[in-house]
């Protein structure tokens, strides 16, 4: 089992090389690069000179490259060229109100998507599941930022429920507050993926059922209810747990919308700003932190599956 | 050509046998249409009244006016141009990439497959939002830039689903059955199981139209789409959100009918994955007989 | 045999009357199964015969109501005096895992894959209150001690995927007599295992019935099962029963012209005939029955008639216990056309051999999934000589896994030989570069034995014949679609087929236009694997007389891949045995298969079910011990010392060589090889 995991995570490193390699010569392989992020447009040439010089982005873009990397793997990502703060604070400040995000939306995305994708599996082709599906196809259809929009009109503005914009406040602190803050941009993460949920669970459910063994199980007179709850869910419930990992997984980065429409301090919107400023810094260390993240979540998921599908010989 | 002609019609009349598919294949009919033929219309898109700022639908601005006195209906019309561009720069984008890659891949499996599906996994791990905005950082916004932006992330998809089928189909004894008689690898690739693999990359194809057009238009929300004034349907959210309490309508039209956009790709997305499917339960190709 | 043994006034264990079932396909009902009445009895075998489409597994599953929803099913079945059509979800349910023990065809899907074994052995029982969840362990131990296997204690607690085949057949077994159940159903039991371990499997089912004095239904489409292990038999053609009575009536006596000609259509390793009587034409489709006796197209006696035509023939009794549904049962069946074909004359044994393979090794890497190295190797063919000779057939025979299908690929050139020499035509071909290669490669040609994946699906049929003729670029050369069509009729097919798309064609036609593409490029060779293994009976006896045909026609060679002893016979001049990878006997078709040598192959023979029902009291059956051992891990020695009867400490350590066989134009590779009747000690020890 070790073994195992430890081998994972050696085949993680090449991912990670590549990326960063793959970040790194896009953003400064490009005609301007970061120093005319850092000097602005009306830059004398002896200024770009100065500003090239104080940063070592005279040196080959490989001892650079080296450089950065070299400093990355003890954790020091640089220092932001906005806030001129060690980027590693910065992200740390944001990590936890995306992690909050995170947990909360793969709850509510659980929460939908598990009974609507049993409940239409059980009766292919019937009303409910034909109402079922439809329910998903609209969470997959609408996209975030209208249904967070829309959200806002209606508990915000209308009825005046709950707060428009959503802070970031520690759940251990304030429970309360947390989830008020947390429950629509939740709700909006969450109902998108609960569709994909739900249609994975469907399609692998149905799927199972025409299998050989439900036969079987059916043959030996065992019940539906057991059939159903243990031969075919615990079949059908194996890939799912790949999903809901790489549902996770695209959380860390990928909210950057629904953070967006509340205005919700999480890493997403962190790199939004880096972005629209060319924090060169702090663009690499988002991206690198969010790669990492999704990377650790996938290995998780690897090694869980492992663990709970017999098939898979870890040894 | 015939039969390729015959598959198509086949395919058409089931997705019009369906409720659901057909209105869907009708509105977007209707949306191509009128978005290729928006400049006959008597609407202009970028015409400023600011008297007239913010005010609600009326017979004159079905959709109303945003905070420059500009018809909200026209924009969206034209935002229609923006959003179908942008799918289709993508799919062929994405197709032209990814479907030579899973092939390459899938066909060799060797060193190459490895290689190859590497570089579909580092890009696969950064969310599709985040690689495309900060390409477009890089390439300054633009038009081209949300095209190539969105496209790249459709690479993997392609890549992927291709590698599957080509994967499933090189173990099949038709394919080993050419190399016995002697046919090169492309001959292989190209002749024999590319014209088998269409159908999920199809699919695919309709999928990613409706990931494109849900990309481009949080890419303007975020403020990173395409540049003002061109009309973009996320653009228009992003200003909306800031007139929630004056004018509701302002964010809420233009986002009805790019969800209703992204649904009918949806409908028919999974519309023809069942055609194709049922097809291929029924024991291979049977569009022929159907058909003809 | 049930009757004699002081049951007879118990009533039948399953009785089923006027048994229909229809399938809802699209907006209407096809009838599957048509009428069907039968009894089965305590301590009694009844097997049901068919061809695909009889509708013999649906009338299985019909009996304990496990079809689905789409099915609609009318009649009566009466298990132990209960009804069980329109029985409530409970009633059917306790039936299910208190009377009945099912046994289905395919060990591989039938295990739940995340389940393990022992639970699933005994859940049924559990769920029913029948055992106590405590006892289940032990009483799964139990279960699977008297199916054989070795070490249950450890097994119970593993997953299916750690089973082999012929264990997770047994294991199924285990979970069907784990109720101690009146009836036992078993659809195609043994149809995906090896002959010799279907020997086992067959034999370990036939033990526990035996104890149990169960009912059994045996649903198999092999009449040298049939023959093995019936009491009484029950043949079923489009949907209905045509003909049932005891086993040695059926087989000695048969009355309706299909069990007739289904008899005489099946090659048999007991006599030398020189060709199969096929039954012409296709089985009928469900949804395109003829109107009158459904086997009326294909009849020798009644085609043409009227009567035939328009009437379905009821079952009638013919003798006593015998029915049959004819309405010409009385009258004599057309003699059997005398086929006064001599066998193509065998080649000269000093002409050099057409294809000539010496010391040929392939061993295929086995790579960690993780970081792709290298950790061992599958010695698939580990040092085979074979030579063919123009115009003779040379099979390779045996079980999966023994490397056949490996040396037919390789000799394709399909797969590398990792060492050894394949000269073709006196050309070695290991060494050809990619040009010389696709050259040499036209006169040798492959035949595929799935007919439904071998041909590519989106292209009509002329072009998928055409096809190597425009790899090559001689499609206007030698005739284009002239040619094509000419290939048509030579195997046999309509020229108004010619456009249609392989979808359109059933299995034999399909395996027609698999031989038309091999043939078009006018190959000297031609590699067969496994032809006719996924065809009906009766079409495979159509397809092997058109393969003698074009032989003799075409001065062809065959390299013939194949699993089924009787089909070898049928077609070969000469035979390979083939085990893990090497030949343990070689030698003329009838030096081999009247006077084997190597135990193996002894057994091999031994196993294969004759489909003559008083062979069972006659011959002394050797059962192996055991599976084929992985290719990735031969055994020490002899490569067959752990399943052999006559293995000592030689055998673990000395690899035999291949050598003649002293008095024998038989070449072997055995260090105790001899005659059976040599060895009646061991023979005793190893027969039950």
């Amino acid at each position: 089992m070790i073994g195992f995991v430890l081998r994972r995570l050696v085949q993680l490193v090449p991912v990670l090389l590549i990326a960063s390699l793959g970040i790194w010569a896009i953003l400064y392989a490009v005609p301007g690069g970061p120093v005319a992020g850092l000097v602005g447009e009306n830059a004398t040439p002896e200024q770009i000179a100065a500003v090239t010089a104080q940063y070592g982005l005279d040196r080959p873009v490989v001892v650079q490259y080296l450089d950065w990397l070299r400093r990355a793997a003890v954790g020091d990502l640089g220092v932001s060229i906005y806030a001129s703060e060690p980027v590693v604070d910065l992200i740390g400040q944001r990590l936890p109100a995306t992690l909050h995000l995170a947990v909360a939306a793969t709850l509510v995305a659980l929460a939908l998507g598990i009974p609507v994708g049993v409940i239409s599996a059980i009766s292919p082709g019937s009303w409910i599941d034909r109402a079922l599906s439809a329910w998903s196809a609209l969470a997959l259809g609408v996209p975030t930022f209208w249904l967070g929009i829309l959200l806002i009109l209606w508990f915000a503005v209308d009825l005046r429920w709950l707060p428009a914009v959503s802070g970031y406040v520690p759940i251990w602190e304030e429970p309360l507050t947390a989830i008020r803050n947390l429950l629509l941009p939740a709700i909006t993460l969450g109902v998108y993926v609960s569709g994909i949920l739900a249609r994975f669970l469907r399609a692998s459910l149905v799927s199972e059922l025409r299998a050989d063994y439900v036969r079987t199980a059916r043959a030996k007179g065992l019940p539906e209810r057991q059939v159903v709850g243990i031969h075919i869910m615990r079949n059908a419930l194996l890939p799912f747990i790949t999903i809901v990992g790489l549902m996770m997984a695209s959380f860390i980065g990928g909210a950057v919308v629904t953070e967006a429409v509340f205005t919700y301090p999480g890493l997403g919107r962190l790199l939004i700003q880096a972005i629209s400023t060319r924090d060169y810094p702090l663009i690499q260390g988002c991206i690198v932190v969010i790669l990492i993240l999704y990377v650790a979540i996938n290995l998780a998921v690897d090694v869980l599956y492992a663990y709970v599908d017999p098939r898979i010989d870890y040894g | 050509m015939n039969r390729a002609w015959n598959s198509t019609l086949w395919l058409l009349s089931g997705l019009m046998a369906r409720p659901a598919s057909a209105a869907a294949l009708l509105f977007l009919a209707a949306m191509v249409i009128v978005s290729l033929f928006a400049d006959l219309l008597p609407i202009d898109p970028f015409a400023q009244r600011l008297t007239d700022a913010l005010k609600g639908p009326s017979a004159a601005n079905w959709f109303g006016t945003d905070e420059l006195g500009r018809d909200i209906f026209a924009r969206v019309i034209y935002g229609a141009r923006t959003s179908l561009s942008t799918a289709a720069a993508a799919v062929v984008i994405a197709a032209s990439v990814g479907i030579p890659v899973g092939l390459v891949a899938g066909f060799f499996g060797d060193w190459r497959d490895t290689v190859l599906m590497r570089f579909i996994d580092v890009l696969l791990a950064l969310p599709a939002i985040l690689f495309a905005m900060a390409l477009i950082a890089v390439l300054g916004r633009s038009q081209m830039a949300a095209f190539i932006a969105v496209g790249i992330t459709g690479i993997p998809n392609f890549a992927r689903i291709t590698r599957a089928r080509v994967l499933s189909l090189r173990k099949s004894d038709f394919v080993t059955a050419v190399e016995a008689f002697g046919g090169s690898s492309g001959y292989n690739m190209f002749r024999t199981i590319l014209p088998n693999a269409w159908s999920p990359i199809l699919v695919q194809v309709v999928v990613l139209c409706s990931v494109a057009i849900l990309l481009e238009a949080a890419l303007a929300f975020l403020g990173v789409g395409v540049a003002p004034p061109t009309p973009s349907w996320g653009e228009m959210l992003r200003t909306g959100k800031s007139y929630l309490y004056e004018a509701p309508y302002y964010a809420v039209l233009p986002g009805v009918i790019l969800t209703l956009t992204i649904l009918s790709f949806d409908v028919i997305g999974r519309a023809l994955a069942s055609l194709l499917e049922d097809r291929h339960d029924a024991g291979g190709v049977q569009i022929e007989r159907t058909a003809s | 045999m049930r009757l004699a043994e002081g049951t007879a006034n118990a009533g039948p264990v399953l009785s089923v009357r006027g048994l229909k079932v229809a399938f809802a396909v699209a907006d209407r009902h096809v009838p599957v199964v048509r009428g069907v009445d039968f009894d089965v009895y305590q301590n009694e075998v009844l097997c049901i015969v068919g061809e695909s489409g009889s509708g013999k597994s649906v009338t299985s599953l019909a009996v304990t109501g496990l079809l689905p929803e789409t099915a609609r099913v009318e009649g009566s079945i009466t298990l132990g005096g209960v009804e069980v059509n329109g029985a409530g979800r409970d009633a059917l349910r306790r039936m299910r895992g208190e009377d009945v023990g099912f046994v289905f065809q395919d060990p591989g899907t039938t295990l739940n894959p995340v389940l393990k074994v022992g639970r699933q052995i005994t859940e049924g029982q559990v769920a029913l209150s029948r055992l106590r969840p405590a006892e289940a362990e032990g009483r799964a131990v139990e279960l699977l001690r008297d199916v054989d296997i070795a070490d249950p204690e450890q097994r119970v607690r593993q997953y299916p995927h750690q089973f082999s085949g012929g264990m997770r057949q047994r294991a199924v077994i285990a979970m069907a007599i784990a109720g101690q159940p009146k009836l036992i159903i078993a659809d195609e039991p043994t149809t995906a295992l090896d002959v010799t371990v279907q020997a086992q499997v067959l034999s370990v089912l036939a033990r526990r019935q035996a104890e149990m004095r169960a009912a059994v239904v045996l649903i198999t489409h092999d009449l040298g099962v049939v023959a093995q292990v019936a009491d009484r038999v029950a043949v079923m053609y489009g949907g209905r029963i045509v003909e049932t009575g005891p086993v040695e009536a059926i087989f000695r006596s048969p009355r309706h012209p299909y069990t007739r000609a289904l008899l005489r259509s099946i090659p048999r390793m007991d006599t030398d005939e020189v060709r199969l009587d096929p039954i012409p034409g296709q089985p009928p489709m469900p949804h395109a029955l003829p109107a009158g006796c459904a086997f009326e197209p294909r009849c020798a006696l009644g085609s043409g008639r009227p009567r035939c035509r328009e009437e379905e023939p009821p079952l009638s009794t013919v003798a006593s216990e015998q029915n049959a549904a004819c309405h010409f049962v009385d009258e004599a069946p057309p003699a059997p056309k005398v086929h006064a074909m001599a066998r193509p004359k065998m080649a000269e044994a000093e002409a050099p051999p057409l294809l000539d393979v010496k010391g040929l090794k392939v061993h295929f890497p086995i790579k960690s999934s993780v970081l792709q190295r290298t950790t061992g190797w599958v010695r698939a063919v580990d040092g085979v000589d074979i030579s063919v000779r123009a115009g003779e057939t040379l099979s390779l025979v045996g079980e999966s896994g023994c490397g056949k299908t490996t040396i037919g690929r390789t000799v394709m050139g399909l797969v590398q030989a990792t060492a050894g020499d394949i000269r073709f035509d006196g050309q070695s071909m290991v060494r050809l570069g990619p040009a010389d290669k696709r050259k040499a490669r036209r006169r040798m040609q492959y035949i595929f034995q799935d007919p439904y994946s071998s041909l590519n699906p989106v292209l009509p049929a002329e072009d998928i014949v055409a096809e190597p003729l425009r790899i090559h670029g001689l499609y206007d050369e030698m005739g284009g679609a002239e040619r094509v069509a000419e290939l048509f009729d030579m195997v046999g097919l309509s020229r108004s087929m010619l456009s249609r798309y392989p979808s359109e064609f059933s299995g034999g036609q399909r395996q027609r236009i698999g031989i038309a593409r091999a043939l078009i490029l006018a190959p000297r060779l031609v590699i067969l694997d496994e032809p006719v293994a996924a065809l009906d009976v009766s079409i495979q006896a159509q397809i092997l007389n058109l393969l003698q045909d074009l032989q003799a026609e075409l001065g062809l060679s065959y390299l013939f891949i194949a699993h089924n002893l009787s089909v070898v016979r049928h077609i070969s001049d000469r035979v390979a045995v083939m085990y893990l990878g090497r030949i343990v006997e070689q030698g003329t078709r009838d030096e081999l298969y009247s006077n084997p040598v190597h135990p193996y192959t002894q057994s091999l023979l031994s196993a294969a079910p004759d489909p003559d029902p008083a062979a069972r009291h006659s011959s002394r059956r050797i059962v192996l011990e055991g599976e084929i051992p992985s290719p990735a891990a031969p055994p020490s020695g002899c490569v067959f010392h752990p399943r052999c009867f006559r293995a000592d400490a030689r055998c673990c350590a000395e690899v035999p060589a291949f050598r003649p066989y002293p008095g024998l134009a038989t070449w072997t590779a055995c260090h105790h090889a001899g005659p059976l009747e040599q060895n009646p000690a061991a023979l005793a020890e190893v027969s039950r």
